[in-house]
């Protein structure tokens, strides 16, 4: 196995033939960083334009996503910590008396698939258990959803309350009533209206 | 092959029975609410922390139990509505937070909309009622904004109303405000809508407003639906299934509070667009499982809802258009009984627009005369006419058709039935401009219906007291 069959298998989904590839290299004494850069993160790359050209679909992107998942999880324990092993975490919910989650999911999983640790709280989370997360896991970024105008206050209120705790956490929110300006109004750190920009989003402000 | 999509194999409806009571038996539904988790335990039901699990024998009684039909008072006697049977009822657009101008713009809805959309339903000829969240203000605290919307439809309007199903304060609110207007509440006065969490699940608040209705014996819409390939199977037949037993045990705990209790048996599923990850209301699979419902609340002989007019669309244009139709005719032929969502909504029903709740009414007046049987009364048959005129017959000239021209037909009020040349004259010819016309016209012609000053008063002080606490 080479390098181009890994990116192969993480394109079509092939997770065995991932962590076996990683492996194999592995054995062979290939370079770490370019298993991990070439093969895993060159891979989920064309698969992220791919889907933005409407080529690729949610599901497919997804199992891809995992695919490139099964190779990290065997290069875990060569990776030095400042390297990749530790891109960042990010804890992400549904805000407080909001039940609404299939939009979240959709941007935790696919957040996950860019290779950032995710912590996903559920749905009706309250501004405390948000700041709680955020500083047992030392996030790097916040993402709240909500799909109701009457959750938007609670919404408003979870970002004030992590501003005051102090903690160095970005936070993004979205959502099908949540806009930009008022992301702007609520002191958010970023707004963006899908799945695919909100990795964007998440890979810049974890780069800062 | 079978191609009805209409009418459903009995062995099919058996399956989907079958495999929802093995889901409730097996998997079970997640009540995450205390006191509903004990009224099950006080009946003998299977649980295990949240969840419970059903035995055949609890929904077979509880389905028996159910109405085929059932009326609800309105303030005005005359426009009081029967549900189920071979009747149609229709409300608008139900939750939406944005107003689409005819510019394109989306802005927030504010309590002024509440009062334009109760106008436009008051004066509506095909509307039956107001729903209970026809747009969501933005202008009115969020906890008691269910009271302004309440207090306006009963003072606008003296049509049905609904219930506000957004908490348990929210549906008492509702009944003590209808315990004002009617001396007796114990027969149904509105009626209120209840979703489910997919998959196979209850919110605690939606739970509490079952309870509250039913204990108060007012009717109840249980509605479950997937998002298919998010929240249930990718495949119809494996969300439907989710959606059914879900419905099935939510009108289950309605009949454990308050046996009989009227409901209107709904389950819906909608695409996610696999490019996007988007919501895609308005499709063939949608309307699917609008004639699938029907089938199945023949099946267990209870009314049954669908959506409305609903459509991806953002302007008056023709995706709208056939968008709507399509959902709201498929919900027509397929005989539903309850249609939300019928008049006025946008994009997924993310927004209501004045224009298009205009141009859905043709739409709704069209269903439905659509629906109504062919007359087959002797006048009818009309045939000493027919006999009188043989071959040489104007039956312009005719009495009998002078008696009926105006009835006789649907007349619509928005499309157009023009010659050519008249339609390049007409003034504005853009249909949104017409619908704004049109809707000028309905706004001054409106008047406040009669109601009891002293009702009035009560209702307003009612409101005022709550929101002061
Ligand atoms: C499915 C749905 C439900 C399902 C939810 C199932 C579930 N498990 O999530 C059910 C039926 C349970 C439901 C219940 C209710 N709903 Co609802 N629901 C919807 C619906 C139709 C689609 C939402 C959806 O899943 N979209 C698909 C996903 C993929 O998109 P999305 O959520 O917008 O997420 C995308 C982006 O917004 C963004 N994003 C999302 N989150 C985040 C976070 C971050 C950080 C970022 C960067 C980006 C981001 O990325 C996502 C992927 O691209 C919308 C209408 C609509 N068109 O939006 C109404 C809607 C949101 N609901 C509405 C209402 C009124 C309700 C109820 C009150 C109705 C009732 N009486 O029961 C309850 C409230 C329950 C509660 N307390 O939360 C209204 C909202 C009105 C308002 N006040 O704002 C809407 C607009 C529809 C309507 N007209 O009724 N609902």
């Amino acid at each position: 196995m080479a390098i181009e069959d890994i990116f192969e298998a993480v394109l079509t989904f092939n997770k065995v033939a991932v962590a076996e590839g990683v492996k194999a290299e592995l054995d062979a004494g290939t370079e770490i960083d370019s298993i991990l850069n070439e093969a895993l993160i060159g891979a989920l790359d064309v698969v992220g334009k791919k889907f933005s050209e409407g080529e690729m679909f949610v599901p497919e992107m997804l199992q891809a996503a995992k695919a490139m998942k099964a190779g990290l999880e065997v290069l875990k324990p060569y990776l030095r910590s400042e390297s990749v092993a530790s891109k960042g975490t990010v804890i992400i919910g549904t805000v407080k008396g909001d039940q609404h989650d299939i939009g979240k999911n959709l941007v935790a999983m696919m957040i996950e698939g860019a290779g950032f640790e995710v912590v996903d709280m559920g749905v009706n989370v309250d501004a405390d258990r948000f700041v709680k997360a955020v500083s047992e896991h030392n996030a790097g970024v916040l993402c709240l959803s909500a799909l109701l105008t009457t959750t938007m206050p609670a919404m408003e209120n979870a970002v004030a309350v992590i501003k005051k705790s102090g903690l160095a956490v970005k936070t993004i929110i979205g959502g099908a009533p949540v806009t930009v300006t008022f992301a702007d109004q609520v002191g958010a750190d970023g707004y963006s209206d899908d799945a695919p920009s909100a990795v964007e989003l998440v890979r810049k402000l974890m780069a800062t | 092959m079978n191609r009805a999509i209409i009418n459903f194999d009995q062995k099919i409806l058996d399956t989907i029975h079958k495999h929802s009571l093995e889901l409730l038996h097996d998997t079970g539904i997640r009540f995450p609410n205390e006191k509903a988790l004990g009224i099950f335990k006080k009946h003998g039901f299977r649980t295990d922390g949240e969840m419970v699990f059903f035995e055949e024998k609890d929904i077979r009684k509880t389905m028996e139990a159910v109405p085929s039909a059932f009326s609800i008072k309105a303030r005005n006697p005359e426009k009081s509505i029967r549900i189920g049977e071979d009747n149609y009822v229709m409300a608008p657009g139900y939750g939406p937070p944005f107003i689409i101008e005819p510019s394109g713009e989306k802005r927030d809805a504010t309590m002024t909309d509440v009062e334009k959309f109760c106008k436009l339903v008051q004066t509506s000829k095909y509307l039956d009622f107001n729903s209970s969240i026809v747009v969501q203000p933005n202008d009115v605290p969020v906890e008691t904004a269910h009271l302004d919307i309440l207090l306006a439809t009963m003072i606008l309007t003296d049509k049905p109303i609904m219930g506000s199903s957004v908490s348990e304060t929210a549906a008492r609110d509702s009944l003590k405000l209808a315990e004002i207007i009617w001396d007796n509440t114990d027969e149904p006065v509105m009626i209120s809508l209840v979703d489910s969490l997919s998959p196979l699940q209850y919110a605690s608040e939606m739970i509490d407003s079952i309870m509250v209705f039913a204990q108060a014996g007012q009717p109840l819409i249980i509605h479950s639906a997937c998002t298919l390939g998010a929240s249930g199977p990718i495949t119809v037949a494996g969300s439907l299934v989710i959606s059914n037993a879900t419905t099935l045990a939510g009108i289950c705990l309605a009949n454990l509070v308050n046996p009989g209790t009227p409901v209107v048996y709904g389950l819906g599923g909608t695409p996610m667009e696999m490019k996007t990850g988007g919501y895609i209301n308005a499709s063939p699979e949608d309307a699917k499982h609008i004639a699938i419902v029907t089938a199945m609340g023949r099946y267990y002989n209870i009314p049954c809802r669908s959506q409305g007019a609903l459509n991806e669309s953002f302007c008056l244009d023709y995706q709208a258009g056939m968008e709507s139709a399509v959902m709201l005719t498929t919900a027509a032929l397929s005989g539903v009984h309850l249609s939300l969502h019928a008049c006025g909504t946008y994009g997924s029903m993310v927004a209501m627009s004045y224009e298009k709740f205009i141009a859905d009414e043709d739409l709704c007046g069209a269903m439905k005369k659509l629906m109504k049987p062919v007359e087959f009364t002797d006048d009818a048959f009309a045939m000493d006419l027919i006999r009188e005129l043989g071959t040489s017959g104007n039956y312009l000239m005719e009495m009998h058709t002078m008696k009926r021209c105006r009835d006789e037909f649907f007349i619509p009020d928005l499309s157009i039935r023009a010659m050519h040349n008249k339609w390049l004259e007409m003034e504005p010819r853009d249909i949104t401009q017409r619908a704004g016309k049109l809707l000028e016209k309905r706004l001054a012609e409106y008047e406040k219906p009669d109601i009891d000053p002293d009702v009035e008063k009560r209702l307003v002080q009612y409101v005022n007291k709550r929101k002061k606490v």
